[in-house]
């Protein structure tokens, strides 16, 4: 199956249309012009948002404040969209297996060739942090490896958008929430021996949600990709990508769970410590790279 | 009226996901996803899951047919019925 095929209505497509302009151009210039005459052109866009981007400059100043853990200025501000819009040039690049042109270096690289060598399949459980897109181009070296991504259908129309302007042969390997098999589609996936990537840290408003601590306050936590981890029962790898800046990333892997350690029957107390867990990763990786969190929206409202 | 098959898949639906769904109320057309039982993709797997062990249907992630199969207890129902093995 392949979100892809299906045909949207218009309403969703006029909607959609504005930011698929903005990352043609993108992707126009980084390929164009490559990544070092592309990076002149960030401040201008960052600029651009910071004036006209209340909402998200609010928002971004309130996490860096809590990240910091001083009062935030305009220039950090300016810093952590510099940091995003790095990302998503970058991503151009790593979609086009450029990876020659970056330093990447790989923490707990082990953990994932002994995953790939049992041919067991695993679920990468990662954030809206760095780049993902680095973990995948860094997997690229090894050819039997394919990972799957999932995304929430609105995510994946828009990163389906991307990928057929970049590398169309990737965009088969979205996976979207959202249809009745969509689980049964992730099932398979992990059982033919695929890496299946989810990134669970944004929670949607009409999802079972749970309150956690997060960097000093309060905020809200999907339920469901944990409840997702219990019934597909295969070793579990946290999976982050940050930037570090310059040419650099910094992919780190980290055993969440092995298989077997989360019980098919959850109970309410172990769920709760399973996705406190994971909070509690996601605030060390804001603590060292406090301009990678790109959920440019107030999580603790 | 649901006939005994419908009946047997909503009671295994229902033990299965542990549902606080009163089984008088289940019609045949009662829809699976979202609204009637108001199951997620997550509850589908688990159903999916208990299926294949009590029927010996697998049900194929793929299949361009899974909107329709799973729109009501009967379309699920049917589909076990045209596939089981056991």
């Amino acid at each position: 199956m392949s979100v892809i095929e299906v045909q949207r209505p218009e309403w969703l497509r006029r909607k959609e249309r504005g930011s698929t302009s903005v990352i043609r151009l993108m992707v126009g210039i980084a390929l164009g012009l490559g990544r070092p005459a592309a990076r002149l052109f960030l401040p201008v866009i960052c600029a651009y948002f910071l004036l006209f981007s209340l909402d998200s400059r609010r928002a971004s100043a309130r996490y860096l404040a809590r990240a910091l853990g001083r009062a935030s200025t305009l220039l950090d501000v300016f810093r952590h969209y510099h940091a995003f819009a790095s990302c998503v040039l970058d991503r151009v690049f790593f979609l086009k297996n450029r990876t020659g042109e970056f330093d990447l270096r790989i923490h707990g690289e082990e953990i994932m060739t002994d995953i790939l060598a049992s041919g067991s399949g695993c679920i990468l459980l990662g954030a809206h942090m760095g780049s993902f897109e680095v973990l995948r181009a860094s997997g690229r070296k090894h050819p039997n490896l394919r990972v799957n991504m999932v995304m929430y259908e609105e995510n994946a129309q828009k990163v389906s958008a991307v990928l057929n302007a970049v590398a169309p042969e990737l965009a088969k390997d979205v996976i979207s929430l959202g249809r009745p098999d969509s689980l049964i589609t992730i099932q398979r996936c992990l059982e033919d021996g695929h890496f299946v990537g989810m990134l669970v840290d944004r929670s949607l408003t009409n999802e079972r949600q749970t309150v956690h601590s997060f960097l000093g306050a309060p905020a809200s936590f999907s339920v469901n990709p944990f409840r997702m981890l219990s019934i597909l029962q295969k070793p579990v790898v946290l999976a982050i990508g940050l930037y570090r800046g310059g040419r650099r990333y910094d992919i780190h892997f980290e055993r969440f769970a092995d298989l077997g350690d989360i019980p098919r029957r959850l109970e309410p107390e172990v769920l709760h410590g399973l996705i406190g867990r994971y909070v509690a990763r996601l605030e060390h990786y804001c603590r060292i790279a406090p301009y990678n969190w790109f959920n440019f929206y107030d999580i603790w409202r | 009226m649901m006939n005994e098959n419908e009946n047997d898949l909503a009671l295994l639906i229902i033990d299965t996901l542990n549902l606080d769904f009163d089984i008088e109320s289940a019609e045949p057309t009662t829809p699976l996803y979202g609204e009637g039982f108001g199951l997620d993709s997550i509850d589908i797997l688990e159903v999916a899951l208990a299926v294949s062990q009590r029927y010996g249907v697998k049900l194929k992630s793929d299949d361009k047919n899974n909107v329709e199969i799973f729109k009501s207890l009967r379309a699920l129902s049917d589909y076990i019925q045209a596939n089981k093995t056991k």
